[in-house]
């Protein structure tokens, strides 16, 4: 019953997409006003029906995938706010709304941790952490394709239509450079506790920390990209085309170990 | 009395072909040597092809503005073409891209480039000063005659009416604007970042200018000559502007580059200054940051190869130009304004270049018969003013269909033939014709500046 609800936000940023197809610099406020009205939209449903309790383990798992929806918004809004790239709104609804869909379709099954209630409190972090660290990497993702897409359109110099579209603040290649940089660096912090968390869960659950399981190759690999990244970009001045592609490396690299975790091996994830 | 102007500019041609043009007509010396090559070309009876001639050079453009002689034909031109070509290219197949515009063409052509229209960026207002350049060039060299001068002082005129009656000029969006918007689609904010200056020319002054008006706070200049880069900060910049600026010296540049995001480059070097090796470690020192690299000299003095190292970006002038090319539709509706401006003038200068033609046919023609009818009449009319008022009514009377039918002849191509008949019927080729000829033209140049105020009311009629 619930679910239906998931469709007002959805419909919202749909919506918001046909105004932004009229490519008119007046819709273009009206799009980003309805991409907030959208988000404001998800925010009251997660904290009235859903609730904090509602994701008090066990969970459903489309009430999952509706949080993760709301984290990536959460931490694009914030982050557009402060850097004054509202355009990145543009870019990331549509991994909101793929994310409601799949909230929307999933069914409404209880996917139950085995798990003891000492050890409650460390799994919500921990699906706290990696989630809003997996937002900050999907940002960074988006905005190494579009640092890419703009590079190569300076680069080759074909249809750069400067002067028609006087520049927006953004789409400047430095910042989305930095708005790279400081995703890797907020986003590897959560991550790695994240994932420590997750090690010390999987240990506790499955009473040994030496049963080598998909899932933890494929976080520590993921891990470890992520590790050389802010290493050479740290020590070595990595920029630009080159650090834009091991963002998106990265990033499939996360998706692909989610899919591994909730569809291939459920069982090695922790759920029934 | 055609005139011809053969040339290639940033529609007809690549950026290299220009650059072999350019680079052989770089420095006045080579000029001169190429215009007195040109003015020894010779017809089959071996009289001289060209009477006057002026090149103007720039970087999007070259073209030889020439007064043909009075026996140059058609065949003529194509081999001052041919020769062209020749010269620059060793390539007859290059003659390709050599535009040729004959007499009323060449006209509309040479004060549609001055009024900034067939520029890359229209509207920009550097290209009259290059055009005043070549003009007195070509004064200096003693090439540019009574023909030239009118054409050139109606060119400037044009451009002068056209810019002041149409909005082109001040909606010009120059090579500088370019410059900053694409600083600013690489870089976030301006206000911390470095600009380096090599060279001290017009270009460069207009692109820092626009530099600090969009917050840089930062500006290096080096010139071959550091006395002139001086000079240049002393007299091309306010008080304001020029607390950002900095002078350093030329051997110094290359130490400079790493701590520097934006460079210009406009010198009148012939090579590269800036080498593929010289950047690749820069840009280790810089740690990857981006750097901006913009070439806005002709022949280009940064390596197009640059651009393939990674976070270095290198615009030329034909990169900014292409850019600049989309933004030509807002424009359209005051070129139209513009065209119509420039047709006016064209009109005023081909009927003036006619009437050259027949004036002083009809004068010489109406001289003779008034002193065979005073030598005549004076034996029988003693009377001075009485004389006179039969003189010239008889002159007036007999002359007025022959008259007509000179101006009319003037016209249409055929009249020449007319023209000639009535020349061979009355013996007007001697000594005295050729006297009046050269008068009338001479008063007709110096008439420029009353003709000018006369085309400017025109223009507005018009208009």
């Amino acid at each position: 019953m619930l679910k239906e609800l998931y469709l007002i936000p959805l419909i919202i940023y749909i919506f918001s997409y046909i105004v932004f197809a009229f490519k008119d610099k007046k819709y273009y406020k009206l799009f980003i006003y309805l991409i907030y009205a959208g988000f404001i939209c998800q925010s009251i449903i997660f904290l009235t029906f859903l609730g904090i309790k509602g994701f008090a383990v066990p969970v459903h798992i489309d009430r999952f995938v509706f949080f993760n929806a709301w984290i990536l918004m959460s931490v694009v809004v914030i982050f557009g706010f402060f850097y004054k790239v509202e355009y990145i709104l543009l870019y990331i609804t549509p991994l909101v709304a793929v994310n409601l869909i799949i909230a929307f379709f999933v069914p409404h099954i209880h996917v139950r941790p085995v798990m003891e209630n000492t050890d409650r409190i460390i799994l919500l972090t921990h699906i706290l952490l990696i989630l809003v660290g997996d937002s900050l990497f999907a940002l960074a993702f988006i905005v190494s394709l579009i640092y890419i897409f703009q590079e190569r359109k300076i680069k080759s110099k074909k249809n750069l239509k400067i002067l028609d579209m006087p520049s927006r603040s953004g789409y400047n290649l430095e910042l989305l450079d930095n708005i790279n940089y400081i995703c890797l660096k907020v986003g590897f912090p959560f991550i790695t506790i994240g994932i420590v968390m997750g090690i010390y869960l999987s240990g506790s659950l499955f009473k040994t920390f030496l049963v080598v399981k998909p899932i933890e190759i494929m976080s520590l690999i993921t891990w470890f990209i992520y590790a050389v990244l802010l290493h050479e970009r740290m020590a070595k001045g990595l920029r630009g085309k080159r650090a834009a592609v091991f963002g998106i490396i990265g990033f499939l690299l996360i998706l692909a170990s989610l899919g591994f975790s909730f569809y291939f091996f459920p069982a090695f994830h922790g759920f029934e | 009395m055609d005139i011809l102007i053969i040339g290639l500019n940033h529609k007809t041609s690549t950026i290299n072909e220009r650059e072999t043009v350019s680079k052989k007509l770089l420095t006045p010396e080579l000029r001169r040597e190429f215009i007195e090559k040109l003015l020894e070309l010779k017809d089959e009876a071996g009289r001289q092809l060209i009477k006057e001639i002026a090149v103007l050079t720039t970087c999007n453009r070259s073209e030889f503005i020439m007064n043909l002689s009075y026996w140059t034909q058609g065949k003529g031109g194509h081999a001052i073409k041919n020769y062209i070509a020749k010269y620059f290219f060793d390539d007859l197949e290059k003659e390709k891209i050599l535009y040729m515009y004959l007499n009323e063409d060449a006209v509309r052509h040479l004060f549609t480039v001055a009024s900034s229209l067939d520029s890359m960026i229209i509207g920009e207002p550097q290209i009259l000063g290059q055009l005043k350049g070549a003009y007195n060039e070509a004064c200096k060299f003693n090439t540019s005659g009574q023909f030239l001068n009118k054409l050139f002082h109606k060119a400037f005129n044009c451009a002068k009416t056209v810019r002041t009656e149409t909005k082109i000029a001040s909606s010009a969006v120059s090579v500088s604007y370019a410059a900053v918007e694409l600083s600013r689609k690489i870089f976030n904010g301006l206000e911390d970042k470095k600009v380096l200056l090599l060279g001290a020319g017009e270009m460069g002054k207009l692109t820092v200018k626009h530099f600090i008006k969009y917050g840089v706070k930062n500006i290096n200049i080096a010139n071959r000559t550091a006395e002139k880069a001086r000079r240049f900060v002393e007299e091309s910049f306010e008080d304001k502007e020029k607390t950002y600026l900095n002078v350093i010296d030329f051997s110094e540049y290359y130490k400079n580059l790493p701590n520097s995001d934006i460079v210009l480059c406009s010198t009148g070097s012939e090579d590269y200054i800036l080498k593929y090796e010289d950047i690749v470690p820069v840009i280790k020192m810089r740690k990857q940051k981006p750097l901006f690299l913009i070439d806005i000299s002709m022949p280009r003095n940064i390596d197009p190869e640059i651009n393939k190292i990674p976070n270095v970006y290198l615009f030329d002038i034909d990169d900014i130009g292409k850019m600049i090319e989309n933004n030509i539709e807002i424009r359209k509706r005051e070129a139209d304004a513009a065209i119509d401006l420039i047709n006016a003038s064209v009109a005023e200068f081909m009927n003036w270049k006619e009437s050259l033609n027949t004036v002083p046919v009809i004068i010489s023609l109406r001289n003779k018969i008034k002193n065979l009818l005073e030598s005549e009449l004076s034996r029988y009319i003693t009377d001075e003013k009485e004389k006179d008022i039969v003189v010239n009514s008889l002159t007036n009377k007999l002359l007025h269909e022959p008259t007509m039918l000179i101006k009319k002849s003037s016209l249409n191509p055929d009249g020449i033939n007319s023209i000639k008949t009535v020349k061979a019927l009355f013996n007007l080729d001697s000594e005295d014709y050729s006297e009046v000829s050269k008068k009338h033209i001479s008063e007709s140049v110096s008439e420029t500046a009353a003709e000018s105020e006369y085309s400017e009311t025109k223009i507005k009629l018009v208009k």
